[in-house]
Parts: C-alpha cells; sequence; structure tokens
C-alpha cells in the first residue's frame, strides 16, 4: 500500500480510537460519579426516614401515612417498610422510563443501586427496618445528554485534529512527490538535480540523487572531452584545424545526395603552386604560417556564410563547399581578393590558384569534384602571385530515380518569391502532400521505424519535391510549422492504418513557433494508439543552439509516449553540455560521420567514443547515410543500434523481394 | 504431582468455606501485632474468651463480653484519649488505649458479639438519654447496646454506667432516641475495598471498615 495512504489510515484509527476511547471514559466516569452519589442519597435518605417513623410511637397507621407522603414527594423508585419479623408493611414502587436516554443505552450503561437500609423503632421496641431506593431515570437522561455533549464536542476536537492531520500529509506529500519524480527522471535518463526539500528523510534521498547526477555530469563532461578530441582526430587536419578531406569529401556528398540535402551545390578548390619550392625557399615555419592564415581566410569567409564548409583536402588544397547555387563564382572571387590582401606579407612568388564548380542536386560527387579540378586546372596554366580562373562547371543534370520511381525529382518550377510562398500554402491546405519512406534496421535487418520525410507537390501538375527544393523557402515563408504537422498528421494516419512504427523530422525554424509543441502533442494524444509507434526527430543544431527549447518539446513529447530525437547529429553533439537533461531517446549520426568509418580507423573511434557516450546517457544511437557494406559492418562493430542510408534501403526491399 | 494438586485444591476448598463456621483469630492477632504490645495482650485476652464462649448460649455470651470490656476499660472523653472532640474508636483501638467514652464500649460489645456468631438481627446500638440523678436530674447524651432475643421482645441493655445486664423495663433512667446496627451495610460495604471513598463517609461506616479490618467478621 502507498505510504500516503498508510500515513491517512493511520491519522484516522487514531483518531477515531482517540474518539471512541474518550467518550467511553467521559460516560463511564459520569456513570460512576453518579451511581455513588446517588447511593449515598439512598443511605441517608433510609437513615433520615427511620429517625422520623422512630419518632410515631408506633402508630402503623402515622408510620404509613409518613413513608407515604416521603415517597409521594420524593423522587423514589421504592420505599419499603419491613416488621421485624419480616413481613412487608408498606411498600410503594415506581418505575419510571428515562425520557430522552433511548432504551440500548439504558441497557449498556446499567446504574446499580443498593438500597439504603435503617432500622426503625418505637422507644425499645425494635419495629423493622425501612428501604429506600433513589429513582435512576433522571441519572440516565443526565448521562445521555452529557454522553451526546462530549460525543459532540469531541468529534469537533477530532474534525479539527483530522483537518491539521491532513494539512501535515498534504505538505509531506509534495515533496515526496517531487523526490519520486527525479527518480523517475533518472530512471528515464533525464538527469536534473533538484533542490532539496526540507524534510530531513527525503532531503537525504534527494541529495544522494543530486550527487549522483554530479557524478554522472561529470563522467559525461569527461566523455564529451574525449569524444571532442576524437571527433577532432577523425575529421580535422591537425595543422589548420578545418576538416579533413574524408570529412570534406563525406559532408558534400550528404549535401548532394540527402532529401534535405541543397537543391544546389557550390565547390570552390585552392591551391597553393609549387608548395614543394615554397617549402624551400620560406623554410617550413613559415610555410606552415602560410597554410594556417589560408586557412583563417577562409574561416573568416565561411562565417558570414551559414551552411558553408570548408576543408583542407591535402598538402596544398584548400576547399569550400556551398549549400547554394550560382554563388560560386562571386565566392572565388571575393576568396581571391582576401587572398591577395593576405598573401603578398609573407613574401615570395606565392600563387594560388581558384577554381570553382557549381552541380544541382542529384549529381554525383564524383561529377562535381571533377568539374572543380578542371577549373582549377585551367586557373593553373595562367600565372601570378594569385591567379584565380574562375570556371564555374555544371554537370549535366541528371534524374536520381531514389528508391521510388513515382517521386521524381525535377528543378522545381521558378517561381517568384510571393507566388512560392502562395504555391507552398496551397499545396498544404489541399493536402498536396506525401510522406516518403526509407527503413531504418537493427543488427539482425528487423525494421526499427521507417523513416518519412515529407515531399509536397508544389505546382499542381508538377512532380511531389523534396525537403531540399522545399524547405529553405518554407523557413523563409515561415511555414516549417504547418508543414511539420501535415507531416506527423500523415504518419499518424498512416500508423493506424497499417501499425508499422515511423519517423517523422521537425525543423529547427517550427521550434520558434510558441505553440508548435503543444499542438504536436495535442495530436499525438487524440491518436494514443498511433502515437506510441511514432518518433519525432529534430537537427542536431537546433539542440546546439536551442537547447531549451529543444528540451521543452522533448518534456511536453514525454507523456504522449512518442519517441525523441536527434538527426544529423555527431559535429557538436560533445559540445552540447546539458545533453543529459534533455529527454532525448535516440540520436541519429550524421552520414558525414558515419562515412569512410571502415577504411579510417580514427573515424571508427570518433563514432565507437560516441557511441559508449550515448549509451551511457542511455540513449540509442542509429547512423544515417550508409552506402556500402563495408561502413555497415564496421558500424555494427562500432556499437550502433540501427542503420539507414541508400545500402540499407536496398537491402530490405531485396529482402522484402525475396519474402514476397 | 497428583499429591500436591490434591493438597492445592484442598486448600483452596478452605478458603471458600463460609467464616460463619469457627471464629478465625489469624486476622485479628496481626492486627494487633502490627499495632502495640498493649494491643496484643488485649486481643489476646478477648481471643481467649471468645474461644471459650464460642458454643455458649447467648445469655452467657452477652454477660461475658458485657462484663469483659466493662472491667478491662475506663471511661474518659474522647478529647481526652484521642485528641478529638468525637471519634469511634474501633475494638482494637479501645483495647491498645484502655481507655474510651460511650460509643467505644458499644462498639467493642457489638462486635465481639458478631465474632462470637451472634446475627447482628438480634443487635442493635441505641442512642439514648441517660437520667442520671432522677427524672428531673442531669440528662446525659448516652449510647448502649440492646440484645433482642425475638424480634419484638424486650431488650436486655448492655450499658457500661451500669455493671450488669438487665432488661429495658429495669432500666428507666434510659430513654431511647433511635437506634441502628449494620443490617443492610454488610452488603452495602462488602464488595467496597478500604480504598473505596464511600466506605468511610460516616464515623459508623469508617468504624465498620476498621473492625472488618481487624478481623470482627463471621
Amino acid at each position: 500500500m502507498s505510504l500516503i495512504r498508510q500515513i491517512w489510515l493511520l491519522l484516522l484509527g487514531t483518531l477515531l480510537l482517540a474518539f471512541a476511547g474518550s467518550v467511553a471514559i467521559v460516560v463511564t466516569s459520569a456513570r460512576d460519579t453518579l451511581q455513588t452519589q446517588l447511593r449515598l442519597k439512598n443511605s441517608d435518605n433510609a437513615g433520615s426516614l427511620a429517625m422520623v417513623l422512630s419518632q410515631q410511637k408506633g402508630d402503623r397507621e402515622l408510620m404509613t401515612l409518613l413513608a407515604g407522603a416521603q415517597f409521594d414527594t420524593g423522587y423514589y423508585r421504592r420505599v419499603r417498610l419491613t416488621a421485624a419479623n419480616g413481613t412487608v408493611l408498606f411498600q410503594r414502587e415506581a418505575d419510571v422510563r428515562p425520557l430522552h436516554a433511548p432504551g440500548w443505552f439504558v441497557a449498556t450503561l446499567p446504574i446499580d443501586l443498593e438500597p439504603g437500609v435503617a432500622q426503625v423503632s418505637d422507644g425499645w421496641r425494635a419495629l423493622g427496618s425501612v428501604e429506600v431506593l433513589s429513582q435512576t431515570a433522571f441519572a440516565h437522561d443526565e448521562l445521555w445528554r452529557g454522553s451526546q455533549r462530549s460525543a459532540g464536542a469531541l468529534a469537533i476536537v477530532g474534525v479539527l485534529a483530522g483537518l491539521l492531520g491532513t494539512l501535515v500529509v498534504m505538505r509531506l506529500r509534495r515533496p515526496l512527490d517531487r523526490t519520486v519524480q527525479q527518480a523517475q527522471m533518472l530512471e528515464r535518463g533525464e538527469y536534473l538535480q533538484v533542490e532539496e526539500p526540507r524534510v530531513p528523510e527525503l532531503r537525504r534521498v534527494t541529495r544522494a540523487m543530486n550527487s549522483m547526477v554530479a557524478q554522472l555530469k561529470l563522467v559525461f563532461e569527461a566523455q564529451a572531452v574525449q569524444v571532442e578530441t576524437l571527433r577532432r582526430q577523425a575529421s580535422q587536419d591537425a595543422l589548420t584545424g578545418l576538416s579533413n578531406r574524408t570529412h570534406l569529401m563525406a559532408q558534400l556528398g550528404g549535401l548532394l545526395s540527402a532529401e534535405d540535402g541543397a537543391a544546389a551545390c557550390g565547390l570552390v578548390l585552392l591551391r597553393v603552386e609549387r608548395l614543394g619550392d615554397v617549402n624551400r625557399t620560406l623554410g617550413h615555419a613559415a610555410t606552415d604560417r602560410l597554410l594556417v592564415a589560408i586557412a583563417q581566410t577562409l574561416q573568416t569567409y565561411a562565417q558570414h556564410v551559414p551552411g558553408c564548409m570548408i576543408g583542407r583536402v591535402n598538402g596544398s588544397d584548400f576547399a569550400l563547399c556551398l549549400p547554394v547555387g550560382g554563388v560560386a563564382l562571386e565566392t572565388g572571387q571575393a576568396l581571391s581578393e582576401l587572398l591577395r590582401a593576405v598573401l603578398p606579407s609573407f613574401g615570395g612568388p606565392i600563387v594560388v590558384a581558384v577554381g570553382a564548380a557549381e552541380a544541382r542536386r542529384g549529381v554525383s560527387l564524383g561529377a562535381l569534384v571533377a568539374a572543380a579540378d578542371m577549373a582549377l586546372a585551367r586557373a593553373e596554366s595562367g600565372g601570378g602571385e594569385v591567379a584565380v580562373e574562375i570556371a564555374v562547371e555544371s554537370p549535366a543534370v541528371s534524374f536520381n530515380g531514389g528508391a521510388d520511381d513515382a517521386f521524381k525529382e525535377s528543378a522545381p518550377a521558378h517561381f517568384g518569391e510571393a507566388s512560392w510562398r502562395e504555391h507552398m500554402h496551397e499545396a498544404l491546405v489541399q493536402g498536396r502532400v506525401r510522406l516518403a519512406s526509407f527503413p531504418v534496421v537493427d543488427t539482425a535487418g528487423t525494421l526499427l521505424h521507417l523513416e518519412c520525410p515529407l515531399r509536397v507537390q508544389l505546382d499542381p501538375n508538377g512532380a511531389f519535391e523534396v525537403a531540399a527544393h522545399w524547405l529553405p523557402l518554407a523557413v523563409r515563408s515561415r511555414l516549417t510549422a504547418a508543414a511539420d504537422e501535415a507531416a506527423l498528421a500523415l504518419a499518424l494516419e498512416a500508423t493506424e492504418r497499417d501499425g508499422m512504427p515511423r519517423c517523422v523530422n521537425l525543423s529547427p525554424a517550427s521550434l520558434l513557433d510558441s505553440g508548435f509543441a503543444s499542438r504536436l502533442r495535442g495530436r499525438l494524444m487524440v491518436a494514443s494508439q498511433a502515437a506510441l509507434k511514432l518518433s519525432l526527430e529534430v537537427n542536431e543544431t537546433a539542440a546546439f543552439e536551442q537547447f531549451d527549447l529543444v528540451q521543452e518539446l522533448g518534456r511536453q513529447l514525454r507523456p504522449t509516449g512518442a519517441r525523441f530525437g536527434l538527426e544529423h547529429a555527431g559535429e557538436q553533439l560533445g559540445r552540447i553540455d546539458r545533453l543529459f537533461e534533455a529527454s532525448l531517446d535516440y540520436v541519429k549520426l550524421d552520414a558525414a560521420v558515419a562515412h569512410g568509418v571502415a577504411c579510417h580507423p580514427e573515424r571508427a573511434a570518433f563514432v565507437t567514443g560516441m557511441v559508449a557516450m550515448l549509451h551511457g546517457l542511455a540513449i540509442q544511437v542509429m547512423a544515417e547515410g550508409v552506402a556500402n557494406e563495408a561502413d555497415a559492418l564496421a558500424l555494427w562493430a562500432c556499437g550502433v543500434d540501427g542503420l539507414t542510408g541508400p545500402w540499407i534501403s536496398a537491402q530490405h526491399a531485396a529482402a522484402a523481394r525475396r519474402a514476397g | 504431582m497428583e499429591r500436591a494438586t490434591i493438597w492445592i485444591a484442598l486448600a483452596l476448598l478452605a478458603a471458600f468455606v463460609p467464616l460463619a463456621q469457627a471464629w478465625q483469630s489469624d486476622q485479628l492477632m496481626r492486627a494487633a501485632q502490627s499495632r502495640s504490645p498493649q494491643a496484643l495482650a488485649g486481643a489476646r485476652a478477648l481471643n481467649a474468651m471468645i474461644v471459650s464462649l464460642d458454643a455458649a448460649e447467648d445469655a452467657a455470651k452477652i454477660t461475658a463480653v458485657n462484663q469483659f470490656f466493662n472491667h478491662r476499660i475506663t471511661y474518659a472523653e474522647d478529647s481526652d484519649v484521642w485528641g478529638q472532640i468525637d471519634y469511634w474508636a474501633s475494638p482494637l483501638e479501645l483495647l491498645e488505649k484502655g481507655r474510651g467514652d460511650c460509643e467505644d464500649y458499644v462498639i467493642a460489645k457489638y462486635f465481639s458479639l458478631v465474632a462470637l456468631g451472634m446475627p447482628t438481627a438480634r443487635l442493635r446500638l441505641v442512642y439514648v438519654r441517660a437520667h442520671l440523678a432522677g427524672p428531673r436530674g442531669a440528662v446525659l447524651a448516652h449510647m448502649v447496646l440492646a440484645y433482642y432475643e425475638t424480634a419484638g421482645a424486650e431488650p436486655l441493655i448492655l450499658d457500661n454506667l451500669v455493671g450488669e445486664v438487665k432488661p429495658a423495663s429495669a432500666r428507666g433512667d434510659l430513654e431511647p432516641v433511635f437506634s441502628f446496627n449494620s443490617d443492610g451495610l454488610w452488603q452495602g460495604t462488602g464488595a467496597q475495598s478500604a480504598g473505596d471513598p464511600v466506605a468511610r463517609l460516616s464515623k459508623w461506616r469508617d468504624v465498620l471498615a476498621k473492625a472488618r479490618a481487624e478481623g470482627f467478621t463471621r
């Protein structure tokens, strides 16, 4: 039985016992007092009557008259005159029922009376004895009234005591509930410290849990530091701190192929000509400084362009990836201007060649890199300090069928901004939206859930566009919340139909809408059965930049039974310092992090470290964008719980065909 | 084991045998011993008398008891003996002091006769007016013990003013006012312990309780 209920029962039991006991004691002592009084009265009255009768000189009639008079004017139950030989000379009796006291009361509390006895004589002659018994009916009435009064008073006292007890119990309940809540949060993997309650026993428990959380924080922080180190080792160039080739290429590949990647990408390559000669001329230290200076220039530039990725792809080459199309030429020119300002300070003939290329989504990574290389080669064949040959190549646009041929991608028609917004709004209103589905599987190949990105038919006659096309402009038009809700509605509907677990992504911009979390929660509460099979995820950047909103969303979703996680994670995960306070169920590592794990042990070490850290916080780990079997096996070896990506989709489809 | 059980059973039976069968002197002796050597001496004498008279006739009993106390006790006021205006002494208290007033004589004689097996219905303590020097002389408030052989008979008077036991008709100097005894009161006080406040509320009840404690019961 719960502790609070036990306390209630104890309180109630004690009060009842006290009440019953008090009433019983009060009533019995009152009865005893009355009994004693009446006995004395009997005795005294008998004595007085005997004295009076003894003065009558044995006149029997007179004695009878006197006794009768005493009986009539007094309050007696019985008056009896007995002769010396035992005969009854005179007896009067009256049995009066109590007026108010009920029969059961009289029966429970009898008043025993001994009659008073005294001797009657006439001179020397012993006449006999007189026996007097007082009336007890009034006594019972008094007793009854007194019992009622004391019962009433004690009941009031009892009720007050009960109220007081209730207040105390309620005051006790709150800290108890909070302590239990903290324990439950710990169980779920939310490591929060709470204020210590004032109750000493609970304070000790809370203190212990708080110190445990503090310990976990320390452990997590140490692990996070370690994971950060591993990340740098895996993805960064030691000298400049920029991304290394593998990492940058993985990022670029992701941009080109992911559903929510970029509609078009630009790639700018920079090469320091004849680096070996520069090294000999300037010396090793100066060359390193030069490379660092170039890196810093790139970093400064990249800060102004959101989503821009930079890296050092080999000893002499740097690269800059742009997540939008049409700006490669300008970027190249801007960079060359900046470099022209920086390079002369190093002295000596330093030539940097800059080449740029662009491609639309769907073009392979190799094609884009090749185009950028060609542009760079053309630039190199020129001369001068900083040779900038900007050649923008656009490889032929090719269609990527994807897993489902029904969803053909195309370049969105060129609408103006305002009319684009209108099209998007109408599409949402008219429900011209669909969900794609990509499987996420576990080690055994069982389906964990289906990732369902939203596709919107902007042009009523056109295709259903991927997020890469509609998302950036939805963000500008502030329609992301509506789109996410539409996606959730479709997912709930589909899950209710076929019972498959599904996953829906939410964009960080939707979190800024204040009613968003509660609207989601509302929808999930309505479809409570389907909600249990649903997962919702948000980009890792949202957790890094708007941690409180993400935490709040997690808390809102918790009671619905839906799972909550992060996607495209890995870059900043180690730097989110309150990760353990967010109620996350899972984290999906970005394709850029998962790529190349098979061939590069540092990348594998990084993934293993991440998995260990996240498992310590009871968070599941999955990896996105798995493109080949080698990576898949390596990732399983790192300990991830689930995989998704092109290779996984292909395997899953093949298995389905075999089964079907 | 069986013999022990039998002895225990017999002992318990003996305890429940009504005391009216024989005079038990142990309680008296114990009470006397705890008081003083004089009380013990007096108690021994009283006990001897009771034992010797146990089977005698009523007449012999009343004569002996009357004489016993009249000879042993000298008359003195309560204020001299006890330092109080009015004090009803129990039989042992009287024997210890050796002095007492009229009520004390009567009380001691009454309880001794009860101890001798006399039914209380035959005895009465009587408040009287005693005319000491003729009908128009001084009048004294006095108490005597009256013995009624049968219910309506003329009583015999045991008095400390007059040495012999005389019938009431021979005692014209006494004018009875009121009489009482312990009839009906023994039942009343029977179940009460010494700690019961009602037991000692009046002088008579107080003396009854004391006499009972001293063993003067049957």
